[in-house]
């Protein structure tokens, strides 16, 4: 169960450059649900996922995690709890180091780490299935360095390490936006293998309309740091992308200039 | 250059691949450019001098002053992580402090060892020559020095160090926390180069708190010579390339100082070093451009 408690964000408080990214949010998860966030640019998207990973400190309100508040905990520090993967593919992996480096710290991702060696024999065969899944033979490319591979390879590789170990909630901040379209398909869908298999709750931020709708098990809108639509269920299997633009001109009260902004 | 100089050198060369390890891993692990080697390592020196003239065990001094080097590493490191300063900038100020604390360590600016007791004292009395037990005493230092930090590097918190230094945001993701990692990496790239001062101070027979000046650039010229050579993809031979480096960057000095021709004197030494890593350092861009300059004319 995971609660954002009245979040407040402003950004650069008091001085010419201020901005209320987030204006109370209030926002709970059930356990297992599947959550796509939508919203034009500046909706606060992204500032509300990095306010529950941790990259940013809520002005006001509290984020609840399992009945803990973690508001007041450093990124770092809540990773047992907080799953991400970026938007960017270089962002998630480290290109200097090899493959099976970079799940090794993502394997002892909420551990003490210690001076025992990083991989061992052992953690070979446990990178080497997982990547298995993926049908890209990197499960053969473990001492490569994870820079040589494209863009959709690091980010289906960063998914894979996002889930090696437990975790609460699981934050795609548009995973699949630096993508092309069959890249992107690939990792949505393999999104959608991992969270099933594994029963994860799950956050994903998206630009894309028909991402919002076609996937997860709730969509909510942002406008301007607020929660101006939430739907779920029944009433979520019937609409359409048209549907939910309509619904957002309504919400918002007002047309936007450029539909491209959301439809894209 | 006769036998004797060459030894001298390879001497030497082992003794800043010592420093060279230290800079590779506050300057390529970290990507934290850190100038306190300037003043940890006469720290080494003037902790181990006046610890073994005042009658300690010589081992014991050397171990006090990788501590101290240490202590100088943190500092540096919490200056910069704790209150967001430059780290190039936080390394200047404990730098600078450091020059009045190694003057306050010995009491005064130099302090001789000859005729003390060092580490190569008790193979000297069984009547191998000093030459030959500080050479292989020094070289079996480094080989020591340099497993432990590869050994290090592989392990889980060495792994992190390396991740907070390529991608910070990516090592937060997976719980690193890049203040204690810095802390951390410095710590011992400083005691590192604290060890090299102490073993500087015992095989040279001094310590003086001026000797410092340049040790960063040593350092850097042997890390960038090495990796232009070796081409380090892996961290064993990154850690090799340090020493090799060191060596390389040695006799290229002692060649220099000893070709009369050129009219060099001791004194050259810092313009040589500034020179060789200028030099190297614009290799590879100077390669790039002239491959992107044929190309341009090819096309055309």
């Amino acid at each position: 169960m995971i609660r954002l408690e009245n979040i407040h964000v402003t950004f650069n408080p008091g001085s010419a450059l201020e901005k209320k990214a987030i204006r109370g949010i209030k926002l709970g998860l059930k356990e297992g649900e599947f959550v796509t966030v939508i919203g034009a640019n500046g909706a606060g998207k992204s500032t509300l996922l990095n306010t529950l990973c941790g990259d940013v400190v809520p002005t006001k309100g509290k984020v609840v995690i399992d009945g803990k508040n973690v508001t007041p905990l450093q990124a770092y520090q809540r990773v047992d709890l907080v799953a991400r993967v970026f938007q960017d593919p270089r962002a998630g992996t480290c290109p200097n180091l090899t493959i099976a480096e970079n799940m090794a710290l993502a394997y002892a991702r909420g551990k003490r780490r210690g001076f025992k060696l990083a991989i061992e024999d052992s953690h070979r065969y446990i990178f080497k299935e997982h990547l298995a899944r993926l049908n890209l033979g990197l499960e053969n490319r473990l001492d490569d360095a994870i820079g040589g591979l494209s863009g959709g390879q690091r980010q289906a590789v960063s998914l894979i390490m996002a889930v090696l170990q437990p975790m609460k909630i699981l934050a795609l901040d548009e995973h699949t936006a630096a993508l092309d379209p069959k890249t992107a398909a690939f990792i949505l869908d393999l999104t959608q293998q991992i969270v099933e298999e594994q029963g994860l709750t799950t956050l994903m931020v998206t630009h894309s309309m028909q991402q919002a709708l076609g996937m997860g098990t709730r969509t909510i809108m942002l406008y301007e740091g607020k929660v101006i639509f939430d739907v779920s269920g029944e009433e979520r299997k019937k609409l359409k992308v048209k549907d939910l633009l309509d619904l957002f001109h309504k919400a918002a009260g007002q047309e936007l200039d450029d539909d491209k902004l959301l439809l894209e | 250059m006769n036998l004797y100089q060459f030894f001298g050198a390879l001497e030497l060369g082992f003794l800043y691949g010592l420093v060279a390890m230290g800079v590779w891993l506050s300057f390529r692990i970290l990507d934290f450019p850190d100038l306190t080697v300037d003043g940890s390592f006469p720290m080494g020196a003037a902790i181990c001098a006046i610890f073994i003239v005042s009658g300690v065990d010589p081992w014991i001094a050397t171990a006090a002053a990788i501590i101290g080097g240490m202590i100088a590493g943190l500092t540096t490191a919490w200056i910069s992580v704790r209150f967001n300063i430059l780290h190039l900038l936080a390394s200047i100020l404990t730098m600078t402090a450091l020059y009045s604390i190694n003057l306050r360590i010995m009491g005064r600016p130099n302090i001789g060892l000859l005729g003390e007791d060092t580490i190569f004292t008790p193979l000297e009395n069984l009547g191998i020559p000093s030459g030959t037990v500080t050479i292989t005493v020094m070289f079996l230092l480094v080989l020591l020095v340099l497993y432990g930090v590869h050994r290090f590097l592989s392990s889980e918190m060495g792994l992190a160090m390396r991740a907070t230094g390529a991608n910070d945001k990516m090592a937060a993701a997976q719980g690193v926390s890049k203040k204690k990692l810095t802390i951390m990496g410095l710590s011992i790239s400083n005691g590192l180069v604290a060890l090299a001062g102490a073993l500087f101070a015992q095989s040279q027979g001094f310590a003086d708190v001026t000797m410092g000046v340049g040790t960063i650039i040593i350092g850097l010229a042997a890390v960038i010579v090495g990796e232009a050579i070796l081409n380090p993809r892996i961290i064993v031979t990154a850690l090799f390339a340090c020493i090799l480096g060191s060596i390389l960057y040695r006799l290229t000095i002692t060649l220099a100082l000893n070709a009369t021709f050129l009219g060099l004197q001791a004194s050259d030494l810092n313009l040589i070093t500034a020179l060789l890593v200028g030099i190297a350092m614009m290799t590879p861009r100077l390669r790039s451009k002239l491959v992107d300059f044929k190309a341009r004319r090819g096309a055309a």
